[in-house]
């Protein structure tokens, strides 16, 4: 896993709350998989002071990009730092998504859980799966594609409600060999709830305070049923991506 | 080319460079060339493995890092079998740090790995609770600081490095109860006790709800403490505590450290340890000073 100072390429807000950050790196791009996920920082801001994990967004032309929710001082400060000013990257880190090939998918993703999605449906297209793909946010804010069938919370924009009733709804109805998930920690709980009663495979992206990236400090540790016992995994190292089903999730 | 060569205890360092305990390991070797470290301390290895407390282990506050880790760790057996062969193939010098819960774990653990070669040094971590003393942490009791490290000396030829909590009324007076009982090295500082509060939810941010910290923000804290302690003892200190750069480790080798560790800034910057020794050089260069005379010449 490199260790980069590049210059930002693109940037781009979207819906006032996030934005899309673009790198142009030739190597970089080769070496990701969906659901990686690479450590930046601004090196001339000393704080806050750890560099911050965000998954691969897309590849698109030898470009990664990253999409970022503004929700506090380093993912801030990336937005304001300037077009052509060096950012520390990190990566490739963690496992990534397995890819299913010629299978039936369900992508659910809630809020910015959308982030490791365009790159991770590339890549299913390739592998000739049949894919369909949910989106679930507050309000029209949280939406990124209108190709996606989205739900909100308010009814701004797609289907009024949560993205897990809509996939209850359709699990109900249509057969699913696997689903891929990433977003808030009580989306995924439910949905692993939904996909256990129609026998689904699932695939969760996970999110923890990280400190290192790459497995040295054991700080990112969550709780896996691993042989029937309960034990601990890194998500920088073991994941971010586990099966659902393994998860001890939080009451 | 300025001579860093240094003798820490029964070891000659090539550099007064190494990193802290539990923020370093073999995964940095994609990096760069761990060979160029002056020493490589690995994570504290137990007796037993350890599973490590419940999460959340981490908090970041405005100026440091909080962790409650629990000592993580594969054990000893696991350790020698998988880790230590992967150490021993770089060119430096190899210190264990080790932990235990009584003075006969401590002895089992260093007396298996005396059998083991390439191993230079033993760093003793004392800041973990003794069970033969109502589970009171070792490193704040004078008495029992020397009950332990003079047996331990008894047990091993190799170079024993106590590291030293801040966590004490008087460091000076562990310092010297460690020196008596026959150490070779002091280390400080280990992290000072830390708590951050989310007021949501009113919960300790970290589940150990008393965490230990670490980062810039200790840094002066750091130094104090290496100052007084290298006033009261002959043998020699490794300096850290929030060391991210050169001149953050000239304070330290200035407040009479030795040698430096780098330890959260390891997560920052992976090269922190690289960039420090080539400051070094420079600044020996440039300001005309031995590096031995360096070491504790603050005025
Ligand atoms: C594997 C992984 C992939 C991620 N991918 C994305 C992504 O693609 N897009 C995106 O917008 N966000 C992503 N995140 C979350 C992102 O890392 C946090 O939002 C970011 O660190 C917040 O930093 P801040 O300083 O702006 O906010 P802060 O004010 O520091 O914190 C806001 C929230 O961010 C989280 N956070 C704080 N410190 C850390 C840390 N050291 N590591 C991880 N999370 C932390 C906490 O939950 C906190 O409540 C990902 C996290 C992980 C673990
Ligand atoms: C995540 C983390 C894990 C640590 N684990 C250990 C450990 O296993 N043994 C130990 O003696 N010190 C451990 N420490 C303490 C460091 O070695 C060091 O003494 C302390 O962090 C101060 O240095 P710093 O401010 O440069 O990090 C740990 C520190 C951190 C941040
Ligand atoms: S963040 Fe350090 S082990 Fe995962």
């Amino acid at each position: 896993m490199p260790y980069k100072l590049l210059p930002i390429f693109k940037k781009e807000l979207i819906n006032n709350k996030y934005f899309i950050i673009t790198f142009s790196d030739y190597e970089m791009a080769d070496q990701c998989h969906p659901g990686q996920f690479f450590r930046l920082k601004n090196p001339q801001q000393n704080f806050p002071i750890l560099p911050r994990p965000f998954s691969v967004n897309n590849i698109q032309d030898k470009q990664t990009s990253f999409l970022i929710k503004i929700v506090g001082e380093s993912t801030k400060n990336l937005f304001e730092t300037k077009i052509g000013e060096n950012i520390s990257l990190h990566g490739p880190l963690g496992n990534g998504f397995k890819i299913a090939r010629n299978k039936k998918v369900l992508i659910v993703s809630g809020g910015i859980g959308y982030a490791p999605f365009p790159f991770l449906l590339k890549k299913l297209e390739k592998a000739k799966d049949e894919i369909v793909f949910f989106h679930g946010g507050k309000s029209s804010d949280d939406i990124f594609s209108a190709n996606v069938i989205n739900f909100t919370e308010d009814g701004s924009v797609g289907k009024k409600g949560l993205v897990t009733d809509g996939v209850e709804q359709f699990l109900q109805k249509n057969q699913v060999d696997i689903v891929y998930a990433c977003g808030p920690q009580i989306m995924l709980k439910k949905l692993t709830e939904i996909c256990k009663q129609f026998n689904v495979d699932l695939q969760v992206s996970l999110e923890t305070i990280m400190a290192c990236g790459i497995g040295v400090c054991c700080g990112c540790a969550i709780r896996i049923v691993e042989n029937g016992k309960m034990v601990y995994k890194k998500v920088c190292k073991d994941g971010p991506v586990f099966d659902g089903y393994t998860v001890v999730w939080d009451e | 080319m300025a001579d860093l060569r240094i003798k820490i205890g029964k070891m000659l360092w090539k550099n007064p460079v190494t990193v802290a305990s539990g923020t370093f390991g073999l995964e940095f070797a994609e990096l760069f060339d761990l060979s160029k470290l002056g020493a490589i301390v690995t994570k504290t290895i137990t007796l037993l493995p350890k599973p490590g407390n419940e999460p959340p282990r981490l908090a970041e506050t405005e100026a440091g890092l909080l962790n409650s880790i629990g000592l993580q760790n594969p054990g000893l057996e696991n350790f020698i079998k998988n880790d230590l062969p992967e150490y021993q193939k770089f060119d430096t010098n190899i210190i264990v740090s080790i932990s235990g819960s009584s003075i006969t774990e401590f002895s089992k653990v260093i007396k298996n790995l005396d059998k083991q070669p390439n191993i230079d040094g033993y760093e003793i971590n004392i800041s973990c609770p003794n069970v033969e003393n109502e589970g009171i942490a070792f490193g704040i009791d004078k008495g029992i600081v020397y009950n332990l490290i003079s047996h331990l000396r008894k047990i091993t030829e190799r170079t024993i490095i106590v590291k030293l909590t801040p966590n004490v009324t008087s460091i000076e007076e562990i310092a010297k109860a460690a020196e008596k009982g026959g150490a070779d090295v002091l280390s400080l500082i280990n992290t000072v006790y830390g708590m951050a509060i989310d007021i949501e939810t009113r919960k300790s941010k970290t589940k150990n709800v008393i965490a230990g910290y670490s980062g810039i923000g200790i840094k002066p804290i750091a130094i104090q403490n290496v100052f007084r302690v290298a006033k009261v003892v002959k043998i020699p200190i490794i300096g850290m505590g929030g060391i991210r750069n050169i001149s953050d480790a000239l304070e330290f080798i200035i407040a009479g450290s030795s040698a430096i560790a780098v330890g959260t800034q390891n997560f920052v910057n992976p090269f922190a340890t690289l960039d420090i020794i080539q400051g070094l050089e420079k600044y020996l260069n440039e300001q005309k000073i031995h590096y031995h005379d360096l070491i504790g010449s603050v005025r």
